[in-house]
């Protein structure tokens, strides 16, 4: 368990402003932000690595503020691997483990070969860091990291500098860890997927500041605000007023012509409505959606983007559709289309 | 062929020019070691006054290397790393033995060592560095020193701290980080430190005559038997101690190149 509290620092030119977040036990605990916005910073000030200017670092239950690293039981994963290049696979995994003085050799050389037989890697035992390609690099630093059975990992952008096909892997790879091994992860990255695909809880910052936390379909659906909806991938965000509201549907004037409705507790005022490109569906004709909202518009532009297909209508909304839908429907660029949307999937804020 | 002649004139015109210089430069240490025959350099090099100077040379140049390795990793590590009031101040002050002629450090460290309390304090302690060969050594430091501390300064900031961070959390005390990672890590740069230091420790003539005096068989090094000898007529014993030098200065060269080519000294 990591909590902290009230905690700020300043570092070159990042900053962290008034940081409070709590990490369960056993929790894959990611923090997604846009690059500069001090997530990095944040995991090594809970590393140890720099002193907190104010605020509390607990590690399960201990504060650890003003401990060194080596005293913290964390492991510490970098974007780069930051595997020492004068030893060989074998002596990275060991240098901690031969730190330890509670265990004999013949243990330590025992958890050596666990660890590298659990990861697969033992084939790499001999070989310098240099020789080896990015993933195994990678879960060369993570086996080293594991090695000393620490309580929480700490992780840097794991994946960043990764291709697709060796990112896919060792994602599951990482939840393995935190399955199999019940260690807990705070993950930094700036990428969604990588957040949707492996948080239990996300904790979204922006300019030092944690600005939301909270289930990754708390984050992508119900976004505190415009920033927030913007970074994680909202693409229709519209300003609007609350006309009416029955029974917890509000309809809302908004500038597409045609009014909205949300499911939202607001009765009047003005708003802002979030909707998510892959909550719209496109049809030809009007059809028999159950769906609230039916906008019609004129395709302006159409993007693929790897298995899907980005829609930009004329009255502005984006849509997220499949290569597959995209090619029964015969989506043309200029042709009028449907665009559906339920009510649940329209979140509105103040 | 002509027309490429014609579009490659810049490229014959400053070729010739490097030629030219290299020529230069092996016509002159060819005259150094061509001065005399090779059974007479032989018998000069056996000679006792040659035999001391090679050795009191080589210890020298060995004691103030050891030393300017000792002064210099912490004092580059710290400034490769840290950020403190007045750093830029330090960093040039450390830099400063490079542009100040042998002589003039050789008389400061003449006044320092031989006029001040400070000076005296040491001497009585049984310190003296006045006309011996701790002179020499001092010499050889002072004007060495920001090599080695440069060459560390650029080995050490070229090693990304996070190393050490993850070797912090593995166990290590920060010291024990530096030791186990940062330190092997610049392997390279500690010995082409040591090289260039250990070379120019070997040649180095003007603060060491200022401070130590040239006296034969005491305080006479290599450069300084060249002198010596040189200004009596001993022509053989100074192409003997020229010709020592050359060599290890080309060696020197030749190592430095192939493990120090990545670092900066200027």
């Amino acid at each position: 368990m990591i909590e902290v509290r009230n905690l700020y620092k300043d570092w070159k030119e990042f900053s962290l402003k008034d940081i409070n977040l709590e990490v369960k036990k056993g929790e894959y605990f990611v923090i997604l932000g846009p690059t500069g916005a001090g997530k990095t910073l944040l995991l090594e000030t809970i590393a140890g690595f720099y002193f907190p200017d104010r605020g509390e670092v607990w590690i399960e239950g201990q504060n650890v503020t003003n401990l060194p690293p080596e005293r913290r039981r964390i492991g510490f994963i970098y974007q780069d691997y930051s595997l020492f290049p004068h030893f060989t696979v074998e002596e990275n995994i060991e240098f901690g483990l031969k730190l330890r003085k509670s265990t004999s050799p013949d243990t330590n050389r025992k958890r050596l070969k666990e660890i590298m037989n659990w990861l697969g890697i033992a084939h790499l035992a001999h070989r310098y860091p240099a020789t080896l390609s990015g993933g195994e690099q990678q879960k060369v630093a993570i086996a080293r990291a594991i090695a000393i059975e620490p309580s929480i990992l700490l992780l840097d952008e794991p994946l960043a500098a990764l291709d697709l096909r060796t990112r896919d892997y060792l994602r599951e790879e990482l939840k393995r860890v935190k399955e199999e091994l019940g260690i807990t992860m705070v993950h930094v990255t700036h990428d969604q997927t990588e957040a949707m695909v492996l948080a239990d809880r996300i904790a979204v910052m922006m300019k030092g500041q944690i600005m939301q936390v909270g289930t990754p379909y708390e984050i992508f659906n119900k976004p505190l605000n415009e920033k927030i909806a913007d970074f994680v991938g909202v693409e229709n965000i519209l300003s609007g007023v609350v006309r009416n509201n029955e029974n917890g549907v509000a309809e809302i004037e908004v500038d597409l012509g045609r009014n909205i409705f949300a499911v939202s507790d607001y009765h009047a005022g003005k708003v802002k409505l979030f909707i998510r490109p892959e909550d719209i569906i496109l049809s030809e004709s009007r059809g028999e959606s159950s769906a609230k909202n039916v906008m019609k518009g004129r395709i302006e532009a159409l993007d693929d983007i790897g298995p899907l297909t980005r829609v930009k209508m004329a009255n502005s909304l984006v849509a997220l559709i499949t290569k597959q839908s995209r090619e029964s429907l015969g989506l043309q660029k200029g042709e009028e289309v449907y665009a559906t949307f339920k009510a649940t999937s329209v979140h509105v804020v103040r | 062929m002509l027309k490429k002649l014609k579009q490659s004139k810049t490229k014959i015109i400053t070729v010739l020019f490097s030629l030219l210089l290299a020529s230069f430069i092996l016509v002159l240490i060819t005259c150094v070691v061509t001065h005399t025959t090779l059974p007479a350099l032989i018998t000069s090099i056996a000679s006792e006054e040659i035999q001391f100077a090679i050795k009191l040379s080589l210890t020298t140049a060995v004691v103030s290397t050891v030393l300017c390795i000792g002064i210099s990793i912490p004092a580059a590590y710290a400034l490769a790393r840290y950020d403190f009031f007045g750093k830029s101040v330090v960093n040039t002050i450390l830099d400063a033995p490079l542009a100040l002629p042998p002589l003039v450090a050789g008389v400061g460290l003449l006044i320092l060592f031989g006029t001040t309390s400070f000076g005296r304090g040491l001497a009585d302690a049984g310190l003296v560095f006045v006309f011996t060969p701790l002179g020499i050594i001092i010499a050889q430091f002072f004007v060495n020193v920001p090599f080695m501390f440069r060459i560390l300064r650029g080995t050490f900031q070229s090693i990304n701290p996070r190393y050490e961070h993850v070797a912090e959390t593995l166990g290590c005390t920060e010291a024990q980080a530096f030791w186990r990672v940062t330190l092997p890590m610049s392997k390279n740069g500690l010995l082409a430190g040591s090289i260039i230091t250990w070379s120019k420790g070997i040649g180095e003539f003007g603060a060491a005559l200022m401070v130590a005096g040239a006296t034969r068989m005491k305080t006479e090094t290599l450069p300084i038997s060249l002198f010596l000898n040189m200004s009596c007529g001993e022509l053989d014993l100074a192409i003997a101690a020229a010709t020592i030098l050359i060599t290890i200065s080309l060696i020197s060269l030749f190592v430095f190149e192939r493990y120090g080519g990545f670092t900066r000294v200027f």
